[in-house]
């Protein structure tokens, strides 16, 4: 390819191949987790992509906080909680993936398959009753196994807020699996 | 006998409690059957939650092919709405009022400006274009390919505050952001 290039380079160039590179990298890193997180607090694919990219986004945009790794990716978290939270109390709902939504897996039978997505569906209703807050810290706490410390870290609050919305959330949902039994 | 609140005992199957309150559980519950049995049911309303921990069977890499290409391209959006929003250099300047700083500005920018002209390239444009085959060009009204006499122009519907980057392997981007719809557009013209 022989071509010149002529250019008005007075407003933007592209960003440098090396913070493409890091950019890239981060993401590579860190894509999976990041949907992982947000997919048990929205419980829908589809949102959790959409608001997986979101969280990328936003984080990219303040490329000066990707300096340290460690910290990046502890911010990157943080950023993605905040940003499930926000789509919660926005649509006031979580709802999850229809049985038809997902691809066939190749390990799981039709029978596995459709108790899973039975049990999801019970799940989901008591989720429901939880408020965006509470069930992002149930979600950080029981399903991801984090401790309290780590979800106050990533929910911007008091480690004493994390408990109350933990064990709020816990008092509700076994509420609703008494009255309502699987 | 008095109690622990639910919430206590909500913590407490959960492991959740400080050291201090989780003694004065552990002591209570060794005398009290009824709380072990709350306990128990926050225990087994916690477990049933570990059907969440698997994922839908999804197939990630065209997922995440996907959401990549999505990153990308809402940060290149990103990029062209803030550079429309970018207040004019006059008005920065304006606003620039430190005297000193100024001055080591316009010397640093005369050395600059020195430095390109000296080292600026000596083939005029269409010397080089007759020479080398192709030419990609931004022009005020668009992107413009000139290749072996003949001309493509990609123009654009708006002409002010267009946001224009090269790329090293040959190709030329404009983006602009349309004041009235606010719609975002990116133009990416390459040679080959």
């Amino acid at each position: 390819m022989e071509a010149v290039i002529y250019a008005l380079m007075s407003e933007a160039v592209d960003p440098g191949l090396e913070l493409l590179e890091t950019q890239n990298r981060f993401v590579s890193d860190n894509l999976r987790r990041i949907f992982v997180q947000i997919y048990r607090i929205v419980g829908n694919v589809a949102d959790a992509q959409d608001l997986t990219q979101e969280a990328f986004i936003k984080a990219l945009q303040r490329q000066d906080q990707l300096k340290d790794e460690q910290k990046a990716a502890h911010w990157l978290s943080r950023i993605a909680t905040n940003t499930a939270i926000d789509f919660l109390r926005r649509n006031g709902r979580v709802s999850y993936c229809e049985l038809d939504a997902a691809p066939e897996s190749h390990d799981e039978s039709p029978e596995d398959i459709l108790l899973r997505s039975e049990q999801r569906d019970y799940l989901e209703d008591g989720l429901r009753l939880l408020t965006a807050r509470e069930r992002a810290a149930l979600m950080l706490r029981d399903v991801e196994g984090l401790p309290a410390e780590e979800v106050a870290q990533r929910m911007d609050c008091s480690k004493a807020t994390v408990r109350s919305h933990i064990a709020n959330a816990r008092i509700k949902l076994r509420r609703y699996m008494e009255k309502r039994k699987p | 006998m008095t109690h622990p609140n639910q919430s206590i005992l909500a913590l407490y199957a959960g492991q959740d409690l400080g050291w201090f309150t989780r003694r004065r559980t552990e002591h209570h519950l060794s005398r009290c059957r009824e709380c072990r049995g709350e306990v128990q049911a926050f225990a087994s309303a916690r477990d049933n939650l570990a059907a969440l921990e698997n994922l839908p069977a999804i197939s990630w890499k065209p997922l995440s092919a996907e959401m990549k290409a999505n990153i990308r391209l809402g940060l290149a959006a990103g990029e062209c709405v803030r550079g429309a929003r970018t207040p004019s250099l006059l008005a920065s300047f304006v606003q620039f009022s430190n005297a000193r700083a100024f001055a080591a500005c316009a010397s640093v920018m005369t050395l600059v400006a020195v430095g390109l002209f000296l080292q600026r390239p000596t083939p005029s444009a269409p010397a080089m274009a007759a020479s080398q085959g192709s030419i990609l060009r931004a022009t005020a009204s668009g992107i413009e390919l000139n290749q072996g006499g003949e001309t493509l122009s990609l123009l654009h519907v708006r002409t002010g505050d267009v946001t224009y980057s090269a790329g090293a392997q040959g190709s030329m981007r404009a983006g602009y952001v349309d004041s009235d719809t606010g719609n975002v557009t990116i133009n990416n013209l390459y040679v080959q």
